[in-house]
């Protein structure tokens, strides 16, 4: 990797530091506008509030839709960050270090956004607490067979184990950063460094702990979404009840997520002139893990309609068949072309090496994953096994304003992240460079 | 491990090859106890101190353990609190409550972890070292040297020999 960056440890400070410059007005118009959407989306849940939760949309028989597929969605998201840092770290995988601090980032953010569906989703948010399976308490009893009580525990492990590695991997950064400045910025960073200084006996701690949260965190990408897949999958719902749910949601919640890191990275390496830290050859190798995961979420798609046939199940065939051709087709035929089809563009090199057609493609399989989710909640609940009670379900401005409002969160988020600390990793990028040497080696 | 309250050097190289022959020939001049920093961690380094490994992992196990209990236990005992049949399974469900106990062992074994580093390296520190260069962090190399206060003169002298850009005092850490 030293070839391939060709850089000196003072230039690698110099350089990456550039993000923490005071921000141009362009920064502040876009972080106006996102803002002005997370009131909407504010004022939309007000709207909620007061008239109650009809103003979503949901009715019987659809009672899960906007709010758990993007609940889904972000959780998908998040997957990509710890895939990038911790999995890719055991694996000794080299081009990670320039872009695992933002996957990282995106995951922290896509778990802040996704824990306020389930809020959102409550309708009477101000009773909250009395779901919680407290002894005696509001007649409810704690029930660890439902994998909705799996599902709470996963996440907030994973918020934590993930809080937890970003922090450990941002406190030598956080020090130069102390270290470059003066005033008050020197104490703030001071405070975040927590003394960090570089000791050998403070490196060899870390670079253990560091080693052993990876270790941990990566069975958590894929039990997380597999976790949340069987929300779904434990259920008798038909189109839902099926085996393959979990490796077929983690396949899908890295492709996302990897999608969302590329859509973040592109801009981000050009508003902060890091492109010779985030060269084309992460882009391209970020790009071939997209086809890799667009793959296999093909592959589901196709298994799970040859299970709906091969079974003989009629419930089972009949939800497959509307999905194809009822009042959801158009996102289900979508949802296939944007995230199976469009990705295997990538395989010609022109395409993957071009910036535009990347974000094109990425932009595709983000809109695809949301519709995946979308489609497997919406239609399974709209027709199961009862005609006489099936149902459509139409969004409405308030849940499609919250949604917005849940997209202007997670980038509100993330452009204050980029503005606050360092975007590469400084110290994984210098293990990879030449250190300053006097002989010239 | 340097003591509080003694006599340190602190002397600061540019390059990581200096250091490395100055961590060599410090020893064999008397000077047995340091501590080196760096801006990223070095195998060089760490092979030249020859530390025992780090004590993290007793923390990850441990905590990893009190996890698995926790999981269990909490599970397990629940249930046998509030034996209430769910779906004809049996109060007392082994596979959904490993899923609990899996998740439980992750989230312990994680934060003790993370408890275990900061124990071990010191950290929140409300002050760096006294003589710490703000280079350190950057793209200098510094070693911290326990020395006796009579020893003091050739230690510096040493230190700028070895080719120590810069040599300050200290009390240590």
């Amino acid at each position: 990797m030293a070839e391939d960056y060709k850089l000196n440890y003072t230039d690698t400070d110099v350089d990456l530091l550039q993000s923490l410059k005071a921000p141009g007005k362009g920064y502040w118009i876009l972080l106006t506008v996102l803002f002005l959407l997370i009131c909407a989306g504010g004022a939309a849940w007000g709207v909620q509030i007061a008239n109650g939760i009809g103003e979503a949309g949901k009715n019987n028989p659809v009672g899960w839709a906007m709010y758990i597929t993007t609940f889904v969605f972000w959780v998908g998201i998040a997957h990509s960050g710890t895939l990038i840092s911790a999995i890719l770290f055991l694996f000794r995988v080299k081009w990670r270090a320039a872009v695992y601090r933002s996957a990282e980032a995106v995951t922290i953010f896509g778990l802040a956004t996704a824990g306020l569906f389930p809020f959102i989703h409550l309708g009477r948010v101000w009773v909250a607490h009395w779901i919680l399976p407290v002894p005696n308490f509001g007649g409810l009893w704690p029930n660890f067979r439902s994998p909705l009580a799996w599902d709470v525990l996963a996440i907030t492990t994973y918020l934590t184990a993930s809080t937890l590695f970003f922090t450990l991997g941002m406190m030598p950064d956080v020090a130069v950063v102390r270290d470059k400045t003066r005033g008050w910025r020197k104490k703030v960073y001071g405070l975040l460094a927590m003394g960090w200084q570089g000791s050998d006996n403070q490196w060899r701690h870390y670079t253990a702990a560091y080693v052993f949260l990876a270790a941990l965190s990566t069975p958590l990408v894929i039990s997380v979404h597999s976790i949340v897949s069987w929300d779904f999958a434990m259920s008798i719902v038909p189109g839902w009840h099926s085996t393959i749910f979990a490796p077929y949601f983690v396949a899908g919640a890295i492709h996302s997520g990897l999608a969302m890191v590329v859509l973040l990275l592109i801009p981000m390496r050009k508003a902060f002139k890091i492109e010779k830290y985030i060269t084309p050859h992460h882009l391209e190798s970020l790009a071939k893990f997209i086809i890799f995961t667009g793959l296999i979420v093909g592959f589901a798609y196709s298994i799970e309609l040859f299970v709906a046939w091969y079974s003989g199940n009629p419930y089972e065939k009949a939800i497959f068949l509307y999905r194809m051709s009822g009042d959801y087709a158009w996102a289900f035929w979508l949802l296939i072309t944007t995230n199976v089809f469009v990705p295997m563009l990538l395989w010609s090199k022109k395409i993957r090496t071009s910036i535009p057609w990347l974000v094109g493609i990425c932009v595709s399989v983000e809109i695809g994953m949301w519709l995946e989710r979308f489609v497997i909640i919406v239609t399974s609940l709209a027709h199961d096994y009862l005609p006489y009670a099936w149902g459509i379900y139409k969004p409405t401005l308030v849940d499609s304003l919250i949604v917005i409002g849940s997209f202007a969160w997670f980038f509100f988020l993330f452009m204050i992240f980029s503005k606050t600390l360092p975007v590469v990793s400084m110290w994984e990028v210098k293990e990879q460079i030449d250190p300053p040497m006097k002989s010239g080696m | 491990m340097p003591t509080p309250g003694q006599t340190y050097r602190f002397g600061i190289f540019a390059h990581l090859d200096t250091l490395l022959a100055a961590m060599k020939q410090l020893p064999g001049e008397g000077f047995r106890e340091m501590e080196v920093y760096s801006p990223t961690p070095h195998h060089e380094i760490a092979h030249l101190l020859d530390r025992k490994p780090s004590p993290v992992r007793v923390f990850t196990l441990v905590g990893g353990l009190i996890g698995l209990v926790t999981g269990w236990g909490m599970t397990i005992g629940s249930t046998m609190i509030f034996p209430i049949v769910v779906g004809g399974k049996p109060v007392i469900s082994i596979p959904p409550f490993g899923v609990v106990a899996y998740i439980t062992t992750i989230l312990f074994g994680t934060i003790a972890t993370f408890i275990g580093f900061l124990v071990n390296a010191r950290v929140p520190q409300v002050k760096v070292v006294e003589g710490y260069d703000d280079r350190l962090s950057s793209d200098h190399f510094g070693v911290l040297i326990h020395c006796h206060p009579e020893e003091v003169v050739n230690l510096e002298k040493l230190l700028k020999k070895l080719g120590a850009v810069t040599v300050t005092k200290s009390q240590g850490l």
